[in-house]
């Protein structure tokens, strides 16, 4: 019995050790040797997750890092102010160059000549049209807003795209946020058959891609490699690989950067972005805002699909909305929500797109004013008729009591439902909160099932999205509110028809002033996005947009395109070894520290049987 | 009863619990509060007309009353062991490769440290219940109790701090570095750099548990008159300790490991989590976020079942080692 028993020990240690022996073997057998010297690996850390690499699936953050990292556009985002600029078009389309035709309805469009797809396939016009007409006849419904008005989009040559609708349009130059994909390997494939495929597959040398990396490895959830592609056409980047590292807290992510292991840590929350703010070899950067959080009002009252409404009537009358937005103190949300890093939010077209932001004037509705919010709310007949210390609906009505919904997701969305319900109450207006998951949120938000709710959006660099989304016929779609009104609906659909640029500003200016005055949403702030990287030991980042006079404000990596990625390169001073070093004693080491436990435990077993058999004797 | 019946009532009752633990897993999948299309289309699901989501819910069977037939096709498809494609967080994978290839990070991180836990554990238990009040007694009982008591994901952070941040002897996060391209047994010694900070956490963390039991369960032994039979025969009290009282005190404790590698599989989330390392926890946590319900469905559906299974184990282990259970 007890030599069974030791025999086992023996066997379970032992297989232990071949085990982790197996296991470092296996793992070495798919690696493949270093050739040379140790590629220039920049690796960047971030806690969202990259789920899918198909381009017409992608959603994410990191899924459009990626997108931008390995295909190109026809017109990218500039990197000052991401206005259209030529990209895989060589200029700009105008009437004087020709690109546009006198009634505004026909676009002919210079494409670059000798790119090529990372399979050597040559890039041409076709594969553009064909990417578009893709977008068009599946209908893919998150891509079509980009192509209105499409008659045809054909390729007569390789260097020529003809781009013919039925309004003029200012479409191309929005531009249109789609990444060209090659016809070779998508032409055959139905909806069905794109929606499922996965895109990558390296041993096929899949995806096939045009930009500036190219996907090479892929531990879902853990991590990614993209290795340089150095015959890129806007030039060879300086690195041969980018990881992305997921994290699963943001914690350890920034004691990586300090250690070292990573170079870059995207999405930093306030408190540790505090701790990281003046260390050595640290650079933080506060990015610019791209992204605000709104609290919206239940507007569907007029509606067909709003006959199941439930939203509270008072909410339909303007006094109401405009006083609980004067009773929100937006610094103070700001201030204890993001803890500064933000800024009051004023309209749904961000401030960093500083050409189409409209800012309110005198005439702006007072902040955090409890005083005169109370006094409207008099003024418009909300009195406290029953004397249950809550405001009725003028005549004796019901109580003004509202359903107010919160993300769980959102930590910051919870923290300010709380604030803005505290001052709401302060109105005499009751509110119930709940917490509650997107999907649930997406449930009552689509059934209009709901009072207020606080969500956030982050815009294309152009405004004609995110405008569109309180026109009338976005109802049950992507609108928030249901908000509708005629004469909104008829200047989105000028801002799409403009004669110039300055003609356009006015109308989405007109536009946003509508909005902030009719408060179907009151939009909180505008939030930052903190970044820290090893200035220690890189150099050359890239701004997007360009930074005000503090330095703030430009994005370093998460861009609207690819800059930093293309001029990211070590650091000429200081002495940090370039790319992530890699802490852990050596393997030497290990095999004697197991040895050692192996011959510990043997001897303990050794010298216990030789005393049980001393006891017998 | 008799061996055979004793065992035969085991391996029913554990069977039962496991038909329990299918049913129950359907039923808390289903009254989840959310649409499974909407998840699905990741909530673009407003731009899918009316007829698309109709032929989703036909696709995934969604449009059959929840009883018999979604109930149906689900025993069906468990006994099968096709747990179905996951959802989000893995499109188009099937649920038992994404958990198979979870499962060997967790069978090493977790069942290395409950091995290095129990026989820690385990032997300080006895020492201190043997040598009770003594300074080794008082000292592995605070550090035991400290350790016990305090959360894994706290622990862990501070080891974090000491070894990595600030002497830089270990990585924090991953199971192996991003990147490089080690071989042979660098690649080893990579895997075990980064296994070691998570193993050193749970094992740590694990000891109390062993420590408590086998030291209290001594000291009960200790107490009872057939060892003071033995010590009056004049057994030395090496022997006293190893024949008499080590054999019997250790049967709550072999209860204990055996369901302590039953939960081998459930991962250990918070330290997973902390770490990053991609084992079970952390695909437990990913689905939960992502709300992949098929992936989560599989994954607590394992872990249950290799719950019960240990628990079966220990179940007859114990009636080999204490004959007087079979007999209850």
């Amino acid at each position: 019995m007890r030599t069974t028993r030791r025999a086992l020990a023996i066997l379970v240690a032992a297989g232990m050790l071949t085990g982790l022996g197996l296991s470092g073997s296996a793992l070495a057998q798919d690696a493949s040797p270093s050739a040379g010297e140790e590629p220039l690996t920049f690796i960047v850390g971030l806690t969202n997750n990259m789920v899918t690499v198909n381009p017409l699936r992608a959603i994410e953050t990191p899924e459009y890092e990626l997108l931008s990292m390995q295909y190109n556009l026809l017109f990218g985002f500039s990197q000052d102010d991401m206005s259209a600029v030529p990209s895989l078009a060589t200029e700009i389309p105008t009437e004087e160059n020709g690109g546009v035709s006198a009634d505004g309805l026909t676009w002919t469009i210079k494409i670059r000549d000798g790119v090529t797809w990372s399979d050597g396939e040559p890039l041409t016009a076709a594969d553009i049209a064909f990417t578009y007409n893709l977008i068009l006849d599946q209908n893919w419904s998150t891509f079509t807003n980009y192509l209105p008005f499409t008659d045809s989009i054909t390729a007569p040559d390789d260097t020529t795209l003809l781009w013919k609708t039925t309004e003029p349009s200012i479409a191309p130059l929005i531009p249109p946020w789609i990444y060209i994909l090659p016809e070779h390997v998508f032409g055959d494939m139905s909806k069905d058959e794109i929606k499922k495929y996965e895109n990558f597959d390296p041993e096929a040398g899949v995806p096939v891609t045009s930009g500036p990396f190219r996907l090479v490895e892929w531990n879902k959830d853990e991590d990614w490699t993209l290795e340089a592609n150095k015959d890129y056409f806007e030039g060879a980047p300086t690195l041969d690989r980018v990881i992305f590292k997921r994290y699963t807290n943001a914690e350890t992510m920034v004691q990586d950067l300090r250690a070292g292991e990573i170079d870059f840590a995207e999405s930093i929350p306030v408190e540790l972005f505090r701790s990281l703010e003046g260390q050595e070899g640290i650079q933080t950067n506060v990015g610019g805002s791209f992204s605000y959080s709104q609290m919206s009002f239940n507007q569907c009252y007029v509606q067909k699909s709003c006959e199941q409404s439930t939203g509270h009537p008072a909410l339909e009358d303007l006094e109401v909305r405009q006083a609980i937005a004067m009773a929100i103190d937006k610094e103070n949300l700001v201030e204890r929500v993001l803890g500064g890093y933000g800024t009051p939010g004023t309209t749904i077209v961000v401030p960093t797109t500083t050409f189409w932001h409209w800012e309110p004037g005198a005439d702006a509705l007072p902040d955090g004013d409890i005083e005169a919010a109370n006094a409207k709310l008099d003024a418009a007949g909300y009195e406290d008729s029953d004397g249950d210390g809550v405001r009725n609906m003028p005549g004796g009505g019901e109580n003004l009591d509202f359903r107010f919904i919160v993300r769980t997701e959102s930590p910051d969305g919870v923290k300010a439902g709380k604030l803005i319900t505290g001052w709401i109450d302060q109105l005499g207006i009751t509110t119930t909160t709940q917490a509650v998951t997107d999907s649930k949120l997406i449930d009552a938000w689509l059934a209009s099932d709901y009072d207020l709710y606080i969500w956030g959006w982050g815009p294309d660099p152009d405004p004609d999205f995110i405008l569109s989304t309180f026109t009338t016929d976005q109802c049950g779609s992507w609108s928030d509110t249901c908000y509708s009104n005629p004469e909104y609906d008829q200047l989105y659909e000028e801002q799409r028809t403009p004669e110039s640029p300055e003609e356009r500003q006015g109308i989405v200016h007109e536009m946003q002033q509508i909005l902030y005055e009719q408060v179907p949403e009151v939009v909180l702030w505008y939030d930052n996005d903190l970044q820290a990287w090893r200035s220690d030991r890189w150099e050359g980042f890239q701004f997007q947009p360009k930074p005000d006079e503090n330095g703030d404000g430009g994005y370093a990596l998460f861009q609207y395109g690819n800059f930093s990625y293309r001029n990211i390169k070590p650091a000429s001073t200081g002495a940090g070894a370039a790319g992530g070093g890699s802490s852990g004693i050596p393997a030497a080491v290990w095999i004697g520290i197991i040895a050692a436990v192996v011959v510990v435990i043997g001897g303990v077993m050794f010298a216990r049987s030789r005393g049980d058999d001393e006891d017998k004797a | 009863m008799g061996t055979r019946g004793y065992v035969l009532r085991k391996v029913v009752q554990a069977l039962l619990t496991l038909v329990a633990v299918v049913v129950f897993n359907f039923f808390l999948f289903r009254i989840l509060p959310a649409d499974p299309v909407a998840l699905l289309t990741r909530g673009a699901g407003a731009q899918l007309s009316p007829e698309e989501q109709a032929e989703l819910r036909a696709d995934y069977g969604l449009d059959q009353p929840l009883f018999p037939g979604q109930f149906l096709d689900f025993m069906g498809d468990t006994l099968r062991l096709d747990f179905g494609d996951s959802l989000i967080l893995r499109p188009n994978e099937s649920v038992v490769a994404v958990f198979v290839e979870a499962m060997w990070p967790t069978i090493l991180l977790v069942g290395l440290s409950t091995v290095f836990s129990t026989i820690i554990g385990v032997v300080l238990g006895i020492y201190s219940g043997w040598r009770r009040g003594g300074k080794l007694d008082v000292s592995s009982m605070g550090v035991s109790l400290v350790l016990y008591s305090m959360p894994e994901f706290w622990l862990g952070m501070l080891l974090i701090l000491l070894f990595s941040t600030t002497l830089g002897w270990f990585p924090a996060s991953g199971h192996e570095s991003v990147g490089s391209d080690l071989t042979g047994l660098d690649r080893l010694a990579d895997v075990l750099n980064h296994l070691f900070l998570p193993l050193l956490t749970l094992t740590l963390a694990y000891i109390g548990e062993f420590y408590l039991v086998m030291r209290s369960s001594l000291l009960d032994v200790l107490g009872e008159d057939y060892i003071q039979t033995a010590r009056a025969k004049g057994v030395r009290e090496k022997f006293v300790l190893r024949r008499h009282a080590v054999r019997n005190a250790l049967l709550p404790t072999i209860t204990l490991i055996a369901l302590s590698f039953g939960f081998v599989l459930g991962g250990a989330i918070t330290v997973e989590y902390v770490f990053g390392y991609q084992g079970l926890g952390l695909l437990t946590y990913n689905a939960l976020s992502a709300r992949d319900y098929p992936l989560l469905q599989g994954v607590f559906l394992f872990a249950s079942a290799a719950v019960i299974v240990m628990n079966l184990v220990a179940d007859l282990v114990y009636g080999y080692f204490d004959p007087r259970v079979r007999e209850a």
